[in-house]
């Protein structure tokens, strides 16, 4: 598999390729799939966490005496009792899972901080015998906060004189420390504005938009002497366990994860989250089982969303619809801590080469902002194809045929491993219908209903790299893979399993997975950055081509024996770039005096090499595309810019989609095998996200001829802009 | 807009984060829980109320039970942490996402928007109830078939609302199973497999086959 | 939650009993139906009734029998405060005949709660505002002002607000009044039935609550004129999902139509006040004419005549006026 071969059509192998329903799909119709807040253990307790009602104060003290004394309470801790540095909570440059990055991060977040910089930090926690005891305990702790001036526009908290969240200011440290913004400057932008015959400028923002997976947050921690295990919802359990070593000052071999079922995981998992340290320290305290289980609200504000963005953009074309130079400026809302990179993304898609991005990360005293599937895309793929998609109507173009003439395609200087992002359009074209759905004269329905069409296109990351597998086969021929996965919902396990029954040449019902326990399975890059196929499934075919050789030297074992393989191993693409493909084409229909908006068409194509399970890869690209019309169209997280307090957190607040909300996602798969991961797979579950925003405002603005620049694109703001 | 007085929104006095569960301004009040009280320095020397319970009897999933349940306790907290049915899921335990879904005497309702206290004398139908003599039901299998659960954690609540919808129309069209599954999210945002499963169980037996 | 004593109630009488020998035993109290809001509340430690902390004492009544009856006789067709928005929504007298009641019901929430969520419920539900939801000491939980006056008021009124700026959450309450309705309440002293206009209060009249119920009073029913032949009427309701969420703006439209002359309308326009809003200048506009699309074009211009906008909800003068001419007009022409 590791020789690059010509890139090609494909159909279906053995197992590989064929709809097969997941190997746990009865354990989750029945309710037994047990999630981390079914789990029950004898005599634990159950532990709540008390939030600060203030976007950034200073505690002068805590006095936690009448809860401590109230009957049923086990333990209760604070900033002042346990000292505990969260490591994941704020990293230099907002770079992941790197000892490097933790140990120089100069903004360290603590499990319980002081000062608190906002609303719905944790600032104690207390563990009882059951969750009403908790709860009145907290409401015990007597806490004297000295409020500070605080900031929630990123803007403003960039302007002299706001109110200093940090000694160094509200610039985000880069990974040297330095308060810098990121971005850079490729190409000649200079002489590439000066070549234009027009130049364009516009400003998008993009609003907040929280993971929400329906699981509310928990974590179950267990201490047998000075080993501590810790069943934990998490998206890698290996990076959960090392980060949680660390913190606690254990060795990694003192720390077990289990997270067997878990209820969505749409980023920012991929690790440690403070409340396992929570827990873990409320454990050692009372000497019992404790299960901290966090509110919805608790989960809303305490976790972490989607980073709301503004974005100026600058766009010079020639007479001929070439874009010759593209500028962004850029502020990304990341809240008091640094998790991630506040980046965005979206102009390298474009094939113009003089670009100057400017991206500022800011701190503020918002919740704060994290990973979201596809972390940096739909908010920069909005902007910048609401720009362009404006840009082709203003130049005369139809928008299609502006995004065939100015999309990055394959040059000598940038190789790809494949490229399929023309045939991704031109599908979705025919597909679509698009020249009897589109509008040349946008808005141009008589109405009050009128229909109108839009499209964006993408390419996104699909790398290889490092990651474990172990196979074992034993005299009956029962096969036991081994990967330190979790499913959080695409059926990883499902894909794993099949991997190794394909390349085993065995029936999948011979493969048992054992999954989600650091004790039990080998090391996993975790899943995240849609990466578990790719990278442990290529890691799986190698097991199995060990495990195949030995059984063909040994023959299969007997009596009590068995054989064992396992792989390491670390892929390249020898300086090529892997990426997938996709393009997206949706039809409204607009209600110009009501203001409704309702998506009537939604084709989505996709190239993502070889499809090894259709069945759910289809609905990872029809439930992220559904997510993407959520953030055009609902979303949001409102703070009182006067008081600092979010209004808007839960599912009610943010008006997540339901059944009645979503079209039919049509999903057309173009398949490919560039040689590379296991048989040609590349990226799924992020891919889908990425054009929602941008496909249905760009449908928006065909449909009322009017270009709606704020996401999300509520009723409120299209009546607003038509009034 | 009108001369109001300005109010700048600011200088707030809060009950606290979540309403009450900041303690800032938590006034001193005899705490109302936890048994018998005991004298202590700093606490209330009042002796403290028991929790108010009450015997119910009700039916879960064919099974009598005759309790003491707290009157605090909703149903979800009885199912889940009584009778250890934790097939049941709180995403919100506030009636704004479906994953508690139960059947009380055959239609369904919020678990967690409900107390324990409430249903006595009544049946309780929960996702481990749906099998028949080791069969999934109809419903469940066409939810493996179709992949209707990703993450899997509202499935339970799909399961159920679907049921009821199922008993009462055996053969929906798309339209009545959206309208009847509205109050059931899915953040995995599965919605297009969750109806098509809904769908395909009518077409094969009309029926969701749990009563 | 915190502890508190659940009691079951056989009467209404004892109901009240119960409610009143709490409070003199120095408890809260609230009587709850299907309690999905009064639980949500009390988790939250948002204050339900001003002036008192989360209840000690539920009082529930859905044990009282007989108050979830539907019973039509001669003119009048009574509902018993404890019928479940399910039964609104399925009872045949009412969809055939009181349909703008059965569409109000049918738009609220989800299945879930309208198996479990009550008509008394619905009507006295506490504001969605989310200042109130979020725990700010507002005039609606026992504060003294209003923080969206100046604040985040998207979502607030547009007419007879002041010194709070909430709308009326309830579906229900714009149908209820504009079918003509009266408000049974039963207390210690005895019962009272009371109109619409007289049963909500403004904010300017009481900030603190939305309705006259004391602490110890209940909703026990609702009584309804029945409508002659030619009268028939709609609820539209228009909200920022398809469904699950309070009214940003809602009418409740109720016409007597002679051929397809009106001879007598009402609207009642939910979402936009904090109570049920009636807009007596629309109705005139309609009484005695032929409907035309004109015609309900005016009657929708006149429907938001007088409406005083906040900094952020202009956007609902629009929607309102559009809401009201298309039901208007829709259901002139439906026969």
């Amino acid at each position: 598999m590791s020789s690059p071969q010509t890139s090609q059509q494909v159909g279906p192998m053995d197992t590989v390729g064929h709809d097969v329903p997941r190997i746990d799909a009865y354990e989750r119709v029945t309710g037994r799939a047990t999630y981390t807040g079914d789990v029950r253990l004898p005599g634990m307790l159950y532990a709540r966490v008390l939030r600060s009602p203030h976007p950034h104060a200073r505690i002068r003290s805590i006095d936690t005496s009448r809860a401590e004394a109230l009957p049923g309470v086990r333990a209760v801790v604070t900033h002042e009792t346990h000292e505990l540095i969260y490591s994941s909570g704020s990293i230099a440059g907002g770079r992941q899972y790197s000892d490097a990055a933790k140990d120089i991060t100069r903004n360290v977040r603590y499990m319980f901080d002081n000062p608190v910089r906002f609303v719905g930090q944790p600032v104690a926690a207390v563990a009882a015998v059951n969750r009403h005891v908790a709860e009145e305990a907290l409401q015990l702790i007597e806490i004297d906060y000295e409020e500070l001036p605080f900031v929630i526009d990123p803007e403003e908290a960039l302007e002299p004189g706001a109110p200093p969240i940090w000694p160094e200011g509200n610039l985000a440290l880069d990974f040297r420390n330095e308060p810098r913004p990121s971005g850079g400057t490729s190409g000649d932008p200079e002489a590439g504005f000066a070549a234009a015959d027009q130049v364009f400028e516009d400003r998008y923002t993009t609003a907040f938009v929280q993971d929400a997976q329906m699981e509310p947050r928990s974590a179950l921690a267990q201490w047998e002497g000075d080993k501590v295990t810790i069943y934990t919802p998490t998206q890698g359990i290996s990076n959960c366990r090392h980060d949680n070593a660390r913190d606690l000052g254990l060795e990694d071999h003192q720390v077990q994860i289990i997270c067997k079922y878990m209820g969505g995981g749409f980023g920012d998992k991929n690790g440690s989250y403070y409340f396992d340290l929570i827990a873990a320290s409320l454990a050692k305290e009372a000497d019992a089982p404790v299960l901290l289980e966090l509110t919805r609200k608790d989960d809303w504000l305490g976790t972490h969303g989607r980073w709301h963005t503004v974005q100026d953009l600058k766009v010079g074309v020639a007479q001929d619809g070439t874009v010759t130079a593209i500028g962004l400026r850029a502020y990304s809302g990341m809240g008091p801590y640094l998790r991630r990179s506040g980046g965005i993304s979206g102009i390298d898609a474009y094939a113009c080469l003089n670009v100057e991005r400017v991206i500022y990360p800011v701190h503020t005293n918002r919740m704060v902002s994290g990973n979201f599937r596809a972390p940096s895309d739909p908010q920069g793929y909005f902007a910048i194809q609401s720009m362009m998609d404006d840009i082709a109507y203003k130049v005369g173009m139809d928008p299609v045929d502006f995004a065939l003439k100015n999309m990055r395609r394959p040059t000598e200087e940038v190789e790809f491993t494949n490229y399929f992002l023309e045939e991704c359009i031109a599908q979705g074209r025919e597909l679509f219908d698009w020249e009897s759905r589109w509008r040349p004269e946008p808005g141009s329905d008589p109405g009050p209903i009128k229909r109108g069409a839009g499209m964006a296109f993408m390419m996104f990351r699909s790398g290889v790299g490092p990651s474990s597998a172990i196979l074992r086969v034993n005299a009956d021929e029962r096969y036991t893979l081994f990967v330190g996965v979790t499913d959080i919902g695409p059926g990883a396990k499902t894909t794993m399993a099949m991997i190794a029954a394909e390349e085993l040449g065995v029936p999948l019902s011979q493969v048992e997975v054992v999954w989600g326990d650091t004790d039990r399975c080998p090391y996993s890059v975790g899943e995240s950055g849609s990466r578990t196929t790719t990278q442990t499934g290529y890691a799986v075919v190698q097991a199995a081509l060990d495990l195949k050789g030995q059984i063909a030297e040994k023959g299969m074992p007997r009596g009590d024996d068995v054989l064992i393989a396992s792989a390491t191993p670390t892929p390249s693409t020898q300086g090529k770039r892997r990426m997938c493909f996709g393009a997206h084409f949706v039809e409204v229909e607009a209600d110009v005096q009501l203001g409704h908006v309702r998506i009537t068409k939604y084709v989505a194509v996709h190239e993502s090499g070889r499809i090894l399970n259709p069945l759910p890869a289809r609905d990872q690209i029809r439930g992220a595309a559904i997510q993407g019309i959520g953030q055009a169209l609902h979303e949001d997280l409102l703070y009182d810019p006067r008081n600092g307090h979010p209004l808007t957190a839960g599912y009610y607040g943010a008006r997540h989609v339901t059944h009645m909300d979503v079209p039919e996602i049509e999903v057309t798969f173009i398949q490919t095998d560039d040689g590379f991961g296991p048989y040609g797979a590349k990226t799924v579950g992020e891919a889908g996200i990425i054009l929602g925003p941008a496909a249905v405002a760009n449908a928006i603005f065909n449909t009322i001829g009017v270009r709606m620049k704020d996401l999300p694109i509520t009723r409120e703001r299209i009546l607003e802009a038509l009034a | 807009m009108e001369g109001k007085p300005e109010d700048d929104g600011g200088d707030l006095t809060r009950r606290g984060f979540l309403g009450g569960t900041g303690a800032a301004l938590v006034v001193a009040g005899v705490p109302t829980l936890g048994g018998v009280g005991v004298e202590e320095e700093g606490v209330s020397t009042q002796l403290l109320e028991a929790v108010p319970q009450t015997a119910i009897r009700v039916t879960v999933n064919g099974t009598e039970h005759r309790v003491e349940v707290e009157d605090r306790w909703t149903l979800n907290e009885f199912l889940r942490d009584h009778i250890g049915l934790t097939g049941s899921k709180i995403g919100c335990n506030r009636g704004e996402c479906g994953a508690c879904t139960v059947l009380l005497d055959g239609e369904p309702v919020y678990s967690c928007s409900t107390l324990a206290v409430w249903a006595d004398g009544r049946e309780i139908v929960t996702v481990e109830g749906l099998e028949r003599g080791g069969d999934v039901s109809p419903l469940q299998q066409a939810f493996m078939d179709h992949n209707a659960a990703q993450c899997g954690f509202c499935t339970p609540g799909q399961l159920m609302t679907a049921t009821a919808l199922l008993d009462r129309i055996p053969q929906p069209t798309t339209g009545e199973v959206r309208e009847a599954m509205v109050g059931n999210l899915c953040r995995c945002s599965n919605y297009n497999a969750i109806v098509e499963a809904v769908l395909a169980a009518a077409a094969t037996s009309g029926s969701g086959g749990a009563q | 939650m915190k502890a508190f004593t659940n009691q079951n109630a056989r009467t209404l009488d004892e109901a009240v009993a119960l409610a009143q020998q709490a409070l003199r035993d120095g408890r809260s109290v609230s009587f709850v139906g299907g309690g999905t809001d009064l639980l949500q509340l009390m988790k939250d430690k948002v204050v339900n009734r001003p002036g008192s902390g989360d209840p000690d004492v539920l009082v529930n009544l859905k044990t009282v029998e007989g108050l979830d009856e539907v019973t039509s006789s001669g003119q009048v067709v009574t509902i018993g405060g404890l019928t479940t928005l399910e039964a609104l929504v399925e009872h045949p007298v009412i969809r055939d005949r009181l349909t703008v009641l059965a569409e109000a019901a049918e738009s609220v929430a989800t299945p879930q709660i309208r198996h479990t969520g009550t008509l008394a419920g619905n009507v006295v539900q506490r504001p969605w505002c989310w200042y109130y939801r979020n725990g700010f000491p507002c005039y609606k939980a026992g504060g003294n002002r209003c923080f969206s006056i100046a604040g985040e008021n998207q979502l607030h009124a547009i007419f007879g607000g002041g010194p709070s700026y909430i709308v009326h959450p309830s579906d229900l309450a714009p149908a209820l009044v504009a079918l003509d309705a009266t408000f049974r309440v039963v207390g210690p002293e005895g019962e009272r039935t009371l109109s619409g206009p007289d049963f909500f209060v403004l904010p300017s009249q009481d900030a603190e609550h939305e309705n006259v119920l004391a602490d110890d009073e209940v909703l026990a029913s609702v009584a309804l004129p029945a409508p002659g032949d030619g009268v028939r009427s709609a609820y539209h309701k228009i909200m920022d999902r398809e469904a699950w969420t309070h009214a940003l703006v809602s009418a409740a439209v109720v016409l007597d139509m002679d051929g397809d002359v009106c001879r007598e309308a009402r609207i009642v326009l939910g979402g936009v006040a904090p109570v049920p809003w009636r807009v007596p200048g629309a109705e005139a506009l309609l009484a005695g004419q032929r409907v035309t699309p004109e015609l309900a074009r005016e009657v929708g211009a006149a429907a938001v005549a007088g409406a005083r906008p906040l900094s952020k909800n202009a956007y609902k003068i629009p929607l309102t006026r559009g809401v009201v001419e298309r039901t208007v007009l829709a259901l002139a022409t439906s026969a």
